[in-house]
């Protein structure tokens, strides 16, 4: 690790000199230039840090652009205004287009064995507010916040804990920071570059004034009344959601700024006069003025992206909408819709529950023979050809071809479409009498029916167990679908009534040696297929049970032996033993994986890339591309 | 019989002038009820066509698996949303009989459609009395034989076109009618049932009936509607098909329905039973249920009939509300109500219209069910001018 990001860090270092020596000329930008006129703002050079990050667009195959213009785009509910915290992607340390760690908000980061790491801020860097962001915004999050016991009653987040440890924090001046565990973790700067991070820092000058222990009580007295919360403690979570967006007051380093209080239709964000990074003609970032978020309801993304009324969009439309969304192209809609690839391992899989209730088909699905067959006798061809267009890959779960650990023959086992092996291995299985119209008794006399429950909220899924109910009817077992709510399910699969749950596969199937391979381990009941083991590692054995199966048990070591690792090459072999054992023990049904996204792309934005990958984490949906770098033709949109 | 010099005959009794009147009037107010109400429905040409059209549909409900060419579920994968075929006679002015070209299709990757091509080469004609899926005959006779198919099983005819998933949508209307007509016509008849029966007792006996009848829907009203579907969406057995969740929950929903009819029946019988026709039966020694069923609920019936006639659209359309709870009908249900939440989407609506199909059954039904309640209305009241 430590030999990996040296040179990160020397070249973050060695940019210093270079752009304070020979860096561009910041040019001031036409939407601030009236207040800059006004005196409410000072000019560019004195906005920017004294370090700005210079994006070198010409080396990254992009344009350089124009400052300008308004971006359209939609979400469908009023909480996903903090997707524009996801899509400008400013983070202490962010992933790069190859999903290497780069500094990003930082100016540079050291790290010593994974114990020790120095984050070097930028000097001169300020809030949206024009207040310096120094290393005492961190020493307020971490003395004030995460470990003030009326804000935090937790303490810090987890992710700072190893083996129960907090680290030492200290502030040595103005632009350091240091983070000291005596264990190593490893995964401490990416948990920072996720798709949702946890803050790390505070605006503590505008914060302050919520705090108990800075503010005036009587004008505290005042918020709090004002407000109509118990005590300064709720006052002060109430603004300081920096993930939320939600507060337009609460200053931000990211490259747009919420313009709009309180809850609307139509949201304005506009751009940051303080944001840290410029190209290198010297245009401050983001090029695109104002981002513009309407929230519509869900069915009618597709039917207004179609009509043009997007410059970007991916969120709220799906595989299923891309002929609607070619038909608005062709019918002079100005706008371009890109097939950008799928980040979660799986679109569609069908996770038996090895935790039901019920004794006898709990014996049966935890019979690995069964879950064999019931995989062997899914034709995902004909899924891929009825609902993807055969542009999707049919195959077990695992994860994708841009991973380094993707092996076809992961995805190639006991996916083939193989009925007589799959009728084989269920007769094995001690399943071998029949009824009349060929569904198998289970061991106490009922017959085999498999109940899969939905979501029911995604057509793909029901269409496709719909052609699984007929290929497992050829195997001798029944089918049943049954399709809930979101959270019928997810109660019924979490408390072992459910049979059977359909899901997407894992969200991240992209991972890398430093990608912590938790969620391949029973450590969540979010995996539905191990929800009670899942409970018991997330609540300390409180509730659910111990996983009993020998590759579950084996899972978890292999975890332990990849927090414990010292080299990527250690790391890297723990994911891949899991991986394989995933693979062999077929614990979700993987169907098909890989369905395009489509992206709808105004015509006149340019410098978002034609192929990409649509991914949560890593990926942060847009943020991976850094939207401040796209741009409108002659700024205007 | 006497010949007048003259030649004509005459009729020898004597001559009453009142009899011939007489005649008529007595064999009208003899007629049976339903022969009244038979002449003056026939009257209202709208009601009778609707109501033939009705029976017509209703007739052939046990037998739709024969006049559909396949079955509710049968896929074609090679076939995915394939627009509806034109039945033709004429070939190259030639007439060989009812044939359709065959079509073969392809995706087009550039706007993600599927494109068919017809063979105008090699027509196909329509093979009637042909063998297929097997299906049953009223549900208890297994069957294999339909009355028309394509001669090529791999070049199959799509009347009103195929879904996403190469389903047949002719078929799938005539066995999803078996569902749409039947199903949800019960919890309307079992909440006007109950609901006529409690309103009558309650407004003809009055006092301690009245009272305790009263109560009940007091009660019933009373039962928040959410947290009970909650509860029996927990206590359904989650191997129930869907049609026989539905039914169940249909039956309940009837049994919950009822208070409201049975309030405004109740108010119509307090007043009726004051009338002096009333009296006179109960002199004559007519039993109270003879009272209620020969005298009150002709009277009443024209209300009934219209807001039952009235209940039924939202019935059929309701089909999929509950479906959240997984209460409602789901695929792999085949209903109308299913077949058109499949179709409420632009994509459907703008590329393949002929997914929305299911629209057009429903308009004609619903509106044959209200021209029939209306002819029936007029007509039930056949002393009414």
């Amino acid at each position: 690790m430590l030999d990996m990001l040296k040179p990160l860090l020397a070249a973050a270092l060695c940019l210093a000199p270079l752009s304070a020596l020979a860096g561009p000329e910041a040019q001031e930008s036409k939407f601030w230039s009236s207040e800059v006129k006004a005196g409410y703002l000072p000019p560019v050079a004195e906005r920017l840090p004294e370090v700005p990050l210079v994006v070198n667009l010409a080396a990254k195959g992009r344009e350089f652009g124009i400052q300008g213009g308004t971006l359209n785009t939609m979400v469908t509910r009023s909480k996903d205004i903090r997707q524009m915290v996801v899509y400008g992607y400013a983070r202490l340390a962010g992933y790069d287009q190859n999903y290497r760690l780069q500094p990003d908000i930082l100016l540079g980061f050291e790290n010593e064995g994974n114990r020790r790491y120095t984050l070097k801020l930028r000097p001169g860097h300020r809030w949206s507010s024009g207040d310096p962001f120094t290393s005492d915004d961190f020493r307020y999050w971490w003395e004030d916040v995460a470990n003030h016991p009326e804000l935090s009653p937790a303490g810090p987040p987890d992710f700072l804990r190893v083996m129960g440890q907090l680290p030492q924090v200290s502030f040595p001046d103005e632009t350091t920071v240091i983070f000291e565990w005596d264990e190593p973790n490893p995964g401490f700067l990416y948990v920072l570059a996720q798709a949702r991070p946890p803050f790390i820092y505070r605006p503590a000058k505008y914060l302050k004034r919520f705090h108990a222990d800075y503010a005036e009580p009587e004008s505290l007295e005042e918020a709090i009344e004002a407000s109509r919360v118990k005590s300064w403690a709720a006052l002060h979570n109430k603004y300081d959601n920096m993930y939320k967006f939600d507060n337009h007051e609460l200053p931000t380093l990211q490259p747009w700024i919420n313009a709009s209080a309180g809850k609307k239709i139509r949201h304005q964000f506009v751009r940051n006069p303080y944001y840290h990074r410029i190209d290198s003609h010297g245009v401050q970032l983001p090029y695109i003025d104002t981002v513009e978020m309407e929230i519509v309801s869900p069915g009618l993304v597709a039917a207004k992206s179609n009509a043009g009324e997007a410059d970007l969009q991916a969120r709220g439309i799906g595989f299923r909408d891309i002929p609607i969304l070619r038909k608005g192209e062709k019918d002079g809609s100005k706008y371009k819709t890109f097939l950008w690839g799928n980040g979660t391992a799986s679109q569609i899989a069908i996770y038996p529950n090895l935790n039901i209730n019920d004794p006898v088909w709990q014996k049966i699905l935890r019979d690995v023979r069964v879950r064999r067959a019931l995989s062997l006798a899914i034709n995902r061809r004909a899924i891929n050809r009825a609902l993807y267009f055969n542009l999707a890959k049919p195959g077990a779960m695992t994860v994708l071809e841009e991973s380094e650990f993707f092996d076809p023959e992961l995805r190639a086992a006991w996916a083939d479409f193989d009925p007589s092996e799959a009728n084989r291995l269920l007769d094995e299985a001690g399943l071998s009498k029949r009824d009349g119209y060929g569904i198998r008794y289970l061991p106490d006399g009922r017959l085999m029916e498999l109940i899969v429950e939905t979501a029911g909220e995604r057509q793909e899924v029901e269409n496709a167990l719909q052609i699984i109910t007929d290929d497992w009817r050829d195997v001798g077992i029944k089918l049943v679908m049954r399709p809930l709510d979101r959270d019928i399910l997810r109660n019924r699969v979490f408390s072992g009534s459910a049979m059977a749950s359909v899901w997407f596969g894992w969200d991240n199937g992209l991972p890398q040696a430093y990608t912590s391979p938790g969620y391949l381990a029973p450590t969540d009941q979010v995996f539905l297929s191990w929800p009670k083991w899942g409970q018991h590692f997330q609540t300390g054995g409180e509730a659910g049970e111990a996983p009993d199966m020998p590759a579950a048990q084996r899972l978890l070591e292999l975890l332990h032996n990849w927090d414990m690792a010292g080299t990527d090459e250690q790391r890297a072999a723990a994911w891949r033993e899991m991986l394989q054992i995933h693979a062999d023990q077929v614990f979700a049904i993987g169907v098909v994986a890989g369905a395009p996204q489509p992206v709808v792309v105004s015509n006149r934005l340019h410098n978002v890339p034609k192929q990409a990958v649509w991914a949560w984490d890593p990926g942060a949906h847009f943020g991976l591309y850094r939207p401040d770098e796209f741009f409108f033709e002659d700024g205007k949109g | 019989m006497t010949q007048l010099p003259d030649g004509r005959y005459v009729d020898d009794a004597p001559f009453d002038p009142q009899a011939s009147l007489l005649e008529v009037e007595r064999k009208d107010l003899d007629a049976p009820n339903w022969l009244l109400v038979w002449r003056k429905f026939r009257t209202h040409k709208l009601g009778l066509i609707s109501g033939a059209f009705l029976l017509v549909c209703y007739l052939l409900l046990p037998v739709a698996g024969f006049i559909a060419p396949y079955g509710p579920n049968q896929r074609h994968s090679e076939h995915l949303y394939s627009p509806p075929q034109s039945v033709n006679f004429f070939h190259q002015g030639e007439f060989i009989g009812p044939y359709v070209y065959p079509l073969t299709s392809h995706a087009d990757l550039e706007n993600f459609q599927w494109v068919f091509t017809p063979d105008l080469e090699n027509p196909q004609k329509l093979k009637f009395f042909c063998e297929g899926r097997e299906y049953n005959i009223a549900g208890l006779i297994p069957s294999t034989t339909h009355l028309f198919c394509t001669p090529d099983k791999n070049s199959p005819v799509f009347l009103w076109g195929s879904d996403r998933l190469g389903r047949d949508i002719f078929s799938r209307i005539l066995y999803g009618a078996q569902l749409s007509l039947t199903v949800g016509l019960i919890g309307i008849s079992v909440s006007f049932v109950l609901g006529i029966f409690f309103g009558s007792l309650a407004g003809y006996f009055g006092g301690k009936t009245d009272w305790l009848i009263n109560r009940v829907i007091e009660i019933l009203r009373s039962l928040p509607e959410l947290p009970l579907w909650l509860a029996l969406s927990a206590a359904v057995p989650s191997n129930w098909s869907p049609v026989a969740v539905f039914f169940i929950i249909s039956i309940i929903l009837g049994i919950l329905d009822w208070p409201g009819l049975a309030r405004s029946v109740r108010a119509k019988f307090l007043s009726l039973r004051e009338e002096e026709y009333v009296r006179a039966a109960e002199m004559m020694g007519a039993s109270s249920g003879r009272v209620i069923r020969k005298h009150l609920l002709p009277n009443f019936m024209s209300h009934l009939i219209a807001s039952a006639t009235l209940s039924i659209p939202a019935m059929i359309l309701g089909e999929t509300a509950l479906s959240f709870l997984g209460l409602g009908l789901r695929a792999p249900a085949v209903s109308w109500g299913v077949m058109l939440n499949d179709a409420q989407n632009l994509a459907n609506i703008e590329i393949y219209p002929w997914t929305a199909i299911p629209m057009l059954p429903i308009v004609v039904v619903v509106l044959a069910f209200n021209f029939l309640g209306d002819g029936l209305r007029d007509s039930l009241d056949p002393y009414q001018q």
